[in-house]
């Protein structure tokens, strides 16, 4: 993947205990490895990293093949079952009205099955979050490499820019955005549609989001700009882009990928925050958040309604971040433990 | 009261404070429970919890006397023995003066309907200016003598004895007259006083020993205390009364049982024991839009479609909500029975389809944008469109919903509407919400917006007659209307599903407002 070694430097983040310089895996094996294979050899050996990765993949898969879900399922995420609700919109049966109908129960009150608004609510949240996360990365590397290569008067601009985004509230600011463009897009007699909701939430993430990637990559690009495979580069000529792209960023790709991985989650949970305050996808679209924000409330009466939703937001998270720890364990072993 | 005990401290829980407390002032709905406590007034309901319901004379002897027969000119004879917690006699003149200073334009929130009778306008306080004639009454409002109050109005206002119901004629010594500073310190003509007031923390009321109970048909003096506890949570209320700890055992939960408490309470026995259920005056009505919507099929159509079944279980339940068909609320004097459009607890959507002939009829429904509003877009979106609406539900925010529903060119077609009236006459309740010849711009009741000539006669012959004869007519009107018009599909009334503690008695829901009333409790010893 990268023509240079895989420097120290460039993936020191953590404090480096002294003495611990050699790399295990390197040093006792002869046979010529790229570190991409390093990093996954050492993933494959972590049984945490290949569990919550798996868990991880198969949380994708449900959300990808919602559609085909819901046809096996026979039962639609809008679809109301209130002829098995009791007089005071509760369930009838167990555990939440639990059966080979309904393997999740239903929900009270509306009585729609849980299960399949638990699939396609999967769908709606890791589809925003991935989305936001992509285009937060791709936005901080690209201007932390700017910033860090070029420093000077382009360092600074955005450096400024980095500060102002941080000083502005962002929940503030999405309780402002969201109506208004609404608003601004649809009139009196229409309801905005959910793609257009999902875009102007993915949008506040991407401007809000980008900052923390953005500081990250110009220090690390700071840390390799004067390196010795730097200089011989631009002693051959490189331009700015090649630079940039070519030599700094292959170097720097272990942090990206950890912060991605923990960008993810961050995101799911901060889209489930704004379904709550009423500014996020909204009833009667399939989301995580506004099903568990919900649920709480069923605490007492019908805790099964808590219980799948909280379990797989809890699964979902837990395993993202484990898998993001394990990365960085692969990616960057001298930095771990 | 058989079985109630004298003693002991009453506590009341509630989410917030009263909003009001000066009895010209009071209008909210724990307010117009916590007011009979402290303040007596001309008129009062006698009430048994049970939906029978008299109006009787509080401070006055009689719910008044119709002096001509043409009900403009009513007096009021005023009860000897009445007196203001300082000892001092209550006489048509304090009572007079009470009336007089709800003329005052700083003293906001509390009912007009009386200022409006006597000033002939709804600007009644430009027309009679209380600041610039302290000393003099309003146009229309004597006292003869100390125990003889005269209303003469220019209008015919049958509906006075009730409308003297409401707190606002409750009396005041001029002397005690503090402004908006009466709101900290009401001066009490009922069977308690308050004697400490934190705001947004408490108000602890305790016994007038000026109150005669000989001159009162309604109040009590049994608790030593009451206290208005204010801060708990409905959810935090309802789980303090299933515990039933100490003081919490001679407590009530004002607010009423939230709705994913419900089936926790109706499950339990004992805790069943221990609560108040009762459906309300308060009616809710998914109200169509007859600007937009003109063809009378498609809005009988709506009526047939509607799953008040559904609706309900999407609320929280019968204890929530208990279905309605017609537009007046069964707590209505001569309330009759009526089902329009007959389609049974989940509607009938080949009804509905069937007389929109096969199109498919777009609709807006407009709803706030809370949860519990969303859910009952969610669940109205559902149930109309399988009886071949295209429902469009637009969530809007839920602090200028009311506003933006009361202007005449809003730009829905349907939307949730309720309506509790002041007092238990169709004249509270059809005149205002469907008389189309008051419509303005914006701040309208009749949400509607239907103007009908027909119906709007109807209104002026019913309300002419003598008050005991209007009840059955208002029951027909509301047949008629639902029948020439459906300008509305009546939905549910509200449920009040209150619990409390092991030792507190004497509970019931209040027919008028629909809340728990507290002129009968007692502590237990």
């Amino acid at each position: 993947m990268s023509l240079s070694p895989i420097d120290e430097a460039a993936l020191t983040e953590g404090p480096q205990a002294p003495g611990d310089a050699v790399p295990e895996a390197a040093a006792k094996e002869f046979v010529g490895r790229s570190p991409g294979q390093l990093a996954w050899a050492r993933l494959r050996r972590d049984r945490t990293a290949m569990i919550s990765g798996v868990t991880v993949v198969l949380f994708l898969v449900i959300a990808l093949a919602a559609p085909l879900i819901e046809r096996l399922y026979g039962v639609g995420p809008y679809q109301q079952f209130q002829g098995q609700l009791d007089g005071a919109g509760m369930p009838l049966g167990y555990a939440g009205g639990i059966s080979g109908e309904h393997w999740f129960g239903l929900e009270p009150q509306l009585g729609r099955d849980i299960f399949i608004r638990l699939v396609y609510g999967i769908r709606t949240s890791l589809l925003i979050a991935f989305v936001a996360a992509v285009i937060t990365a791709g936005t901080g590397v690209v201007l932390g490499v700017v910033a860090g290569y070029l420093g000077g008067w382009v360092d600074a601009v955005i450096g400024w820019i980095i500060d102002f985004t941080l000083a502005l509230p962002y929940l503030i600011f999405a309780l402002a955005v969201v109506p208004t463009a609404a608003l601004r897009f649809y009139g009196p007699r229409d309801n905005p549609p959910d793609w257009f909701k999902m875009t102007v939430i993915i949008g506040i993430f991407a401007a809000f989001g980008w900052t923390a990637t953005a500081r990250l990559v110009r220090g690390q690009v700071i840390s390799l700009r004067e390196r010795e495979f730097v200089e011989a580069a631009r002693a051959s000529g490189a331009g700015l882009l090649h630079m940039a792209f070519r030599q700094l960023l292959p170097n720097i790709w272990a942090p990206i990928l950890v912060s991605f991985s923990l960008a993810l989650p961050a995101y799911i949970t901060s889209e489930a925050a704004l379904s709550f305050l009423g500014v996020g996808m909204v009833d009667p679209t399939p989301d995580f958040g506004a099903m568990i924000f919900k649920s709480i409330d069923f605490m007492q009466t019908d805790p099964a309604y808590l219980f799948f939703p909280g379990v797989a937001i809890f699964v979902l998270v837990f395993a993202f971040n484990l898998f993001g720890d394990a990365l960085r364990d692969a990616l960057d072993p001298k930095s771990s433990r | 009261m058989p079985g109630a005990t004298k003693g002991g401290t009453f506590t009341i829980l509630r989410e917030t404070q009263i909003s009001h407390l000066d009895p010209q002032r009071v209008y909210s709905f724990a307010g117009l429970m916590a007011a009979p406590l402290y303040a007596r007034y001309l008129t009062t309901w006698k009430d048994d919890g049970k939906g029978k319901l008299t109006l009787v004379g509080d401070l006055a002897e009689t719910p008044g006397t119709n002096v001509n027969n043409d009900c403009k000119v009513w007096e009021f004879k005023i009860k000897d023995g009445l007196k203001f917690e300082d000892g001092r006699p209550i006489t048509s003149k304090e009572i007079a003066y009470g009336i007089a200073r709800s003329f005052n334009p700083d003293l906001t929130g509390g009912p007009t309907y009386i200022q409006e009778w006597l000033a002939d306008t709804a600007q009644y306080d430009t027309a009679w200016n209380f600041k610039a004639n302290k000393g003099s009454l309003p146009p229309g409002l004597t006292t003869p003598d100390d125990k003889t109050l005269r209303f003469e109005f220019k209008k015919a206002h049958c509906d006075l004895p009730f409308a003297a119901s409401l707190p606002a004629t409750a009396p005041l010594p001029p002397d005690k007259d503090t402004g908006v500073n009466v709101d900290n310190q009401p001066f009490a003509s009922g069977p308690y006083k308050i004697t400490k007031l934190t705001p947004g923390v408490e108000v602890v009321l305790e016994r007038n020993d000026q109150w005669d109970p000989k001159t009162d048909p309604v109040r009590h003096q049994y608790p030593d205390k009451f206290v208005w506890s204010f801060g708990t949570t409905p959810d935090a209320q309802a789980n303090r009364m299933i515990a039933d700890n100490g003081p919490d055992q001679s407590a009530v939960a004002f607010n009423t049982v939230p709705a994913s408490l419900i089936s926790r309470v109706l499950g339990d026995a004992a805790l069943k024991s221990r609560s108040l259920l009762s459906p309300t005056p308060s009616a809710n009505r998914l109200t169509i839009n007859t600007q937009r919507v003109t063809d009378l099929k498609v809005r009988q159509a709506l009526n047939y479609a509607i799953d008040r079944d559904g609706l309900i279980k999407a609320l929280g339940g019968e204890a929530v909500a208990s279905p309605l068909t017609t537009l007046l609320p069964p707590a209505t004097l001569g309330y009759e029975k009526s089902d329009v459009y007959p389609a049974g607890p989940n509607g009938n959507p080949d009804k509905a389809k069937e007389l929109l002939g096969g199109k498919e009829v777009p609709l807006v429904l407009a709803v706030r944008d809370d949860d519990l509003n969303q859910r009952l877009g969610t669940q109205l979106k559902n149930n109309l469109e399988k009886a071949g609406f295209k429902i469009t539900v637009k969530t809007t925010p839920a602090d200028s919903y009311l506003d933006d529903v009361k202007s005449k060119n809003n730009a829905w077609d349907i939307y949730l509407d309720s309506w509790a009236a002041d007092w238990p006459s169709g004249a509270a309740v059809l005149p205002v919400l469907f008389d189309g010849r008051g419509i303005k711009a914006a701040g309208n009741s009749n949400t509607s917006y239907m103007n009908n000539d027909a119906i709007n006669a109807e209104f002026d012959r019913v309300l002419a007659m003598d008050p005991a004869a209007q009840a059955p007519e208002w029951a027909k009107l509301d047949k008629k209307i639902m029948e020439e018009v459906a300008p509305a599909v009546p939905l549910y009334v509200d449920v009040s599903f209150n619990l409390y503690g092991s030792k507190a008695g004497g509970l019931f829901i209040e027919s008028i407002f629909g809340n728990v009333s507290f002129v009968n409790a007692y502590a237990k010893q």
